[in-house]
């Protein structure tokens, strides 16, 4: 089946167009999607950077606090007179007033005296930090809390957690140790020595501060991880509570190598973009981590609704095109089908001409024909009986004769020019046609 | 004057010979070509012998080449 030039034309208008429509939008997707992937991706890094800020603030802030109550008359009196009750009575205000999980007094040998949340003795002599700060030092610094501190502290509720899988279904683990903020600070006599230290901190398991304050600044959502475990967090669940005591499949991967993650998380349903970055502690231990992160569907959004109106203005586009189009093929077709109809029908008005020329032609050399006949009848007659009419009937047939030759050679010379031009005219005759079958497809 | 005869290189010159000289006014009889002109042409312009120059000059103007003339 043969296409007309219109349909031809129409149809790679139409292509074109499609093929135009098509590359622009995966072109427009692939570029987005690279460009919204590295900006989030910046964007989740700055809010790690930021989240860690808040957490380092945080640290500052409880150094600052317990440095103070290092150097408070009141506890140093306390301590020296041994006042356990009044001791005790003025850690609890103050932890109560600053927001400290617990804080707690030891002797210079570490043994404990009093604390904010309760009368437990006991010994902090092998708690490192406390080691430290007895030696002159003060000291801030994220640590795991083990369960006898946190018994000590009366905080082990508050640590000990059955921790599920990252899909959220299984359970994986228990644990009973804390991630904490902590400070100590030495308490020194009138004369600078040594007479104890103080200790403090906050226990960030199922504290909500931390992370509540950095989301409400950056946005997002955040949480804070002992091990790969969430052990705080404003990441929603679908119901709408928080997601907590659940693992962090890309935890992993940080907690092993220290390297901050950035890529794709899914918790509670939703998939995130985020950035983890390492807790470590004073001996630069990995001992948790930080997440921060935002909704992946705010990339995915912005894509598909570029995508779709990208899509929306270019099907206007293509339809205006594809109108414009259609009119400039008509017309061209139009114009084309005209004029090869205008050649064919000159070429059958020259085919008529050549015709007529030879038949012209033939009549001419029978003319010819007839004259000599009449010659030589003239010649026969003026040999039996010459006549001075005779005689100029023979000049007239002369000259009738060589006008009649005059006009058969002409005639010849026309008749093969008309040859040539007949070939010529079969010629464009043909190249008519086939333009006329190009333009409509129609044959004859 | 007695009439000249003209002659050219072929019969489609001696045609459009015929056609400019007529255009220039000028009265041309076309005739068979006499035994004794030598041209690949069948055809001679039989002109009045007065108007050589004029024929000359309308045949040069037209681009025709003049293959001869026999007074």
């Amino acid at each position: 089946m043969r296409v007309s030039l219109r349909v031809r034309l129409l149809g790679t208008i139409v292509g074109a167009i499609v093929f135009f429509f098509l590359v622009s939008v995966i072109a427009t997707r692939i570029v987005l999607q690279h460009d919204l992937a590295n900006l989030g991706q910046t964007q989740v890094t700055n809010g790690g950077g930021a989240f860690a800020g808040y957490w380092d603030s945080r640290k500052d802030q409880i150094r600052l606090l317990v440095a103070q109550d290092a150097v408070s008359d009141a506890l140093r009196k306390s301590l020296q007179s041994n006042n356990v009750a009044a001791l005790a009575d003025q850690l609890s205000n103050i932890a109560r007033t600053s927001g400290l999980s617990f804080l707690t007094v030891v002797d210079a040998n570490g043994r404990v005296i009093a604390r904010a949340n309760g009368a437990q003795k006991g010994s902090l002599g092998s708690n490192p930090v406390v080691q430290r700060a007895l030696t002159g030092e003060t000291v801030s610094t994220a640590t795991l809390l083990d369960p006898s501190v946190l018994a000590g502290e009366g905080l082990a509720p508050q640590a000990q957690a059955d921790i599920r899988s990252s899909d959220g279904k299984a359970s994986a683990e228990h644990i009973d140790r804390g991630l904490a903020i902590v400070a100590a600070a030495p308490i020194s006599d009138q004369n600078e020595r040594t007479i104890g230290a103080i200790y403090g901190g906050v226990l960030l398991n199922h504290f909500y501060d931390l992370v509540d304050q950095a989301t409400a600044a950056l946005g997002g959502a955040s949480a804070i991880l002992e091990g790969d475990a969430i052990i705080s967090s404003t990441i929603q669940q679908p119901d709408g509570t928080r997601t907590v005591d659940q693992q962090v499949g890309p935890a992993a991967s940080v907690l092993k190598t220290g390297t901050p993650y950035t890529g794709v998380d899914t918790e509670g349903g939703t998939q995130y973009l985020v950035r983890i970055d390492p807790v470590l502690d004073d001996r630069q231990h990995v001992i948790g981590a930080r997440w921060y992160g935002t909704p992946l569907a705010n990339l995915n959004n912005i894509i598909n609704h570029t995508t779709s109106t990208v899509i929306l203005w270019g099907t206007i586009a293509a339809i205006v095109a594809l109108a414009f189009g259609v009119v400039v093929v008509q017309v061209l077709s139009s114009t084309l089908d005209q004029r090869s109809k205008q050649v064919r029908n000159a070429a059958k008005e020259l085919g008529v001409a050549i015709v007529g020329s030879e038949v012209s032609g033939d009549h001419v050399a029978m003319t010819k024909a007839a004259v000599e006949k009449s010659a030589h009848l003239i010649d026969e007659i003026a040999a039996q009986s010459p006549s001075p009419k005779l005689t100029e009937l023979k000049a007239v047939n002369e000259e009738l004769h060589g006008d009649v030759i005059v006009i058969d050679t002409l005639s010849q010379e026309m008749s093969n020019r008309m040859q040539h031009a007949a070939k010529r005219v079969s010629e464009l005759n043909e190249v008519a046609a086939a333009l006329t079958q190009l333009v409509t497809g129609e044959t004859g | 004057m007695s009439d000249l005869i003209l002659f050219f290189a072929s019969n489609a010159d001696t045609m459009i010979a015929t056609k400019a000289l007529k255009d220039a006014g000028i009265s041309a009889k076309m005739i068979p070509k006499p035994a004794s002109v030598n041209t690949a042409s069948n055809l001679c312009l039989s002109i009045d012998g007065g108007a050589e120059t004029q024929a000359k000059s309308a045949l040069t103007g037209a681009g025709v080449a003049l293959g001869g003339v026999i007074k």
